[in-house]
């Protein structure tokens, strides 16, 4: 009996021991935390995002823009990067993560760095807000392209990214 | 008969003339029931008198050229928390005298108290604006005023507060006497161009007191900000001229005096830096003179970056800051000229006024405190003295080229 008790605790500890390894998202500090691209203090939480890195060390943006820019240009190496989260336009308290998020690119929604791009856990919702302010519903691939364009004047390539 | 004729048609005319004159008179019209209703029957010209009182409307839309909306002492008008409460949308278009308050907070939509949308010749002059998410958003909107109206934000609501005065896609817009507490940022301009922001005072927002965005040929000058949670923002801008404004009491590790990024060819002259967290920090800003401003008692008077270069410090007076310069490469193309530095142990034998020593102000305890940001600890020991002394002598790690050749001995400033 004591033995599967000791068991079952030592269970307990690996997966919680495993959970705290696993690097995840971290809440962002509205209206006091800053953007590590562009320096402006994060204040809308709708778009607040951020890059996790394998070792759990996190960037915070103010918008998917900035968090875009950031990985084109500061030579952050792709095997650095454990993972990008961008908050669900819907829900902001729900971290999606940034390569498998719908994103709506819309004049209509103005994002805090101007390029206007909302992010969606679900096509859905992105397709409905498209439908009412108009836009262009894009993948995490399309965004890295449209801030090289607009930003960075088309010169980088965009990392290969699953 | 022919004579007869002529002066019959000359009657005429006169008469046309006079009773068309008549008819354009401007008028006064005191508003007696709603104010939508009486905006909708108001002619080119007309000047409607709202009595005090509180009027429960929103989404009043004014589309009508060269109409005044003037509030008599205690005119209130209450959005309700339900949408924008005034909206212009024709040319010459004043409003007056007005307390506008409730435009509730939305997530999606930038609800404003006042919002002018592709106008030119708006004035919105002396209300008072309380409670609401935008107070003033001009949108794409040419040749405005925006004049002596007292701003003050929502309650707590942190993350939906909007901007007091909100300036997208504008030109030739005056921002003048206003005062603006309580919003996210006080003033906001965005794709702005020839605007002036003069003599504001902006007090506690929560943001920015200033934030410009792509904005170009502006100048803000003589304006007051203070305790703004981040202090003032100039980013990706040209041409801006910041003169004589104060920046006081900004303090927080991600709060500056002004935050200059990726700003090109500008001026920031006889501005006063007082008891901030960082006075300037510059990144990736070139060809910005700075000059005659003082830099008083700062955590750090200007952080450089490296990437900002070709800008001129001259005339400036650094007294009492913890750090003066900081920076964070040994490379850089910046120049410091005829500066007065309070730190400065030099002499000056010729007695022209100028050190015969030139001075370095990056000291390598602000190397190391920016590398290893909790060896602030160690401020005011001995161990960094030493260390401090020992790389003026021989600089090491501080960037060598980073040097005042001709200090002023005395401030050039009052």
């Amino acid at each position: 009996m004591k033995t599967r008790v000791n068991l079952i605790l030592a269970l307990a500890f690996a997966i919680l021991f495993l959970a705290a390894c696993e690097p995840a998202p971290k809440d962002i500090m509205i209206g006091h935390d800053e953007c590590a691209y562009c320096r402006m203090t994060i204040s809308d939480k709708p778009y607040g995002s951020q890059i996790v890195s394998t070792t759990g060390k996190t960037w915070f943006f103010d918008s998917v823009e900035c968090l875009a820019a950031y990985e084109l240009t500061d030579g952050l190496e792709q095997d650095r990067i454990h993972s990008r989260w961008v908050p669900d336009f819907e829900n902001p308290d729900v971290w999606v993560n940034a390569q498998h998020a719908h994103y709506l690119y819309s004049e209509e929604l103005r994002s805090p760095m101007g390029l206007n791009l909302s992010a969606y856990d679900s096509r859905a919702d992105a397709e409905v807000n498209r439908n009412s302010y108009g836009g262009e519903v894009k993948a995490w691939r399309g965004v890295m392209e449209l801030v090289n364009e607009a930003w960075l004047d088309g010169l980088r390539t965009i990392p290969e990214t699953n | 008969m022919k004579n007869l004729r002529k002066r019959l048609i000359l009657l005429i005319s006169l008469m046309l003339i006079l009773s068309v004159s008549l008819l354009a008179a401007d008028r006064e019209i005191r508003v007696t029931g709603s104010i939508q209703q009486a905006v909708d029957a108001a002619r080119p010209g007309d000047m409607l008198i709202i009595p005090a009182g509180v009027y429960d409307e929103s989404g009043i839309t004014i589309e009508t050229n060269r109409i005044t909306l003037r509030g008599e002492n205690g005119a209130i008008i209450d959005g309700g928390e339900s949408g924008h409460i005034i909206i212009v949308k024709s040319d010459s278009v004043r409003i007056e005298g007005l307390t506008l308050r409730n435009t509730g907070q939305s997530h999606i939509r930038d609800w404003s108290a006042v919002r002018v949308e592709s106008a030119s010749h708006a004035s919105i002059k002396d209300n008072v604006f309380e409670n609401n998410m935008f107070s003033i958003y001009l949108s794409r909107t040419k040749d405005s005023l925006v004049q002596g109206n007292r701003i003050s934000g929502g309650g707590d609501r942190e993350s939906n507060s909007g901007n007091g005065i909100h300036l997208f896609d504008t030109e030739r817009i005056t921002v003048k006497d206003n005062f603006i507490q309580q919003h996210r940022d006080g003033i906001y301009l965005e794709f702005a161009k020839g605007v002036s922001i003069t003599d504001n005072v902006a007090i506690d927002n929560r943001r920015y007191g200033l934030h410009y965005m792509f904005s170009k040929d502006s100048e803000y000058s003589r304006n007051e900000f203070r305790r703004n949670n981040a202090g003032v923002a100039v980013m990706y801008s040209q041409d801006v001229d910041m003169s004589g404004n104060i920046f006081a009491d900004n303090l927080g590790p991600a709060s500056y005096g002004i935050l200059l990024k990726d700003i090109d060819n500008s001026l920031i002259s006889g501005n006063q830096f007082l008891n901030n967290t960082t006075g300037i920090y510059s990144e990736g800003s070139n060809n910005v003179r700075i000059e005659k401003n003082k830099f008083e008692r700062n955590g750090w008077a200007v952080k450089l970056w490296a990437n900002s270069t070709r800008n001129v410090f001259s005339a400036n007076a650094f007294i009492d800051n913890t750090f003066d310069v900081s920076t964070n490469s040994r490379q850089h193309y910046n120049t410091f000229e005829r500066n007065y530095w309070s730190k400065y142990d030099g002499y000056d034998l010729e007695g022209d006024g100028i050190g015969d020593v030139p001075h370095r102000p990056v000291r390598l305890y602000s190397i190391i405190v920016e590398r290893n940001p909790i060896s602030l600890m160690l401020h005011r020991s001995l161990f960094i003295d030493v260390l401090d002394l020992a790389e003026r002598v021989m600089p090491a790690l501080t960037p060598e080229t980073l040097v005042d050749e001709y200090p002023l001995m005395k401030s050039p400033l009052q």
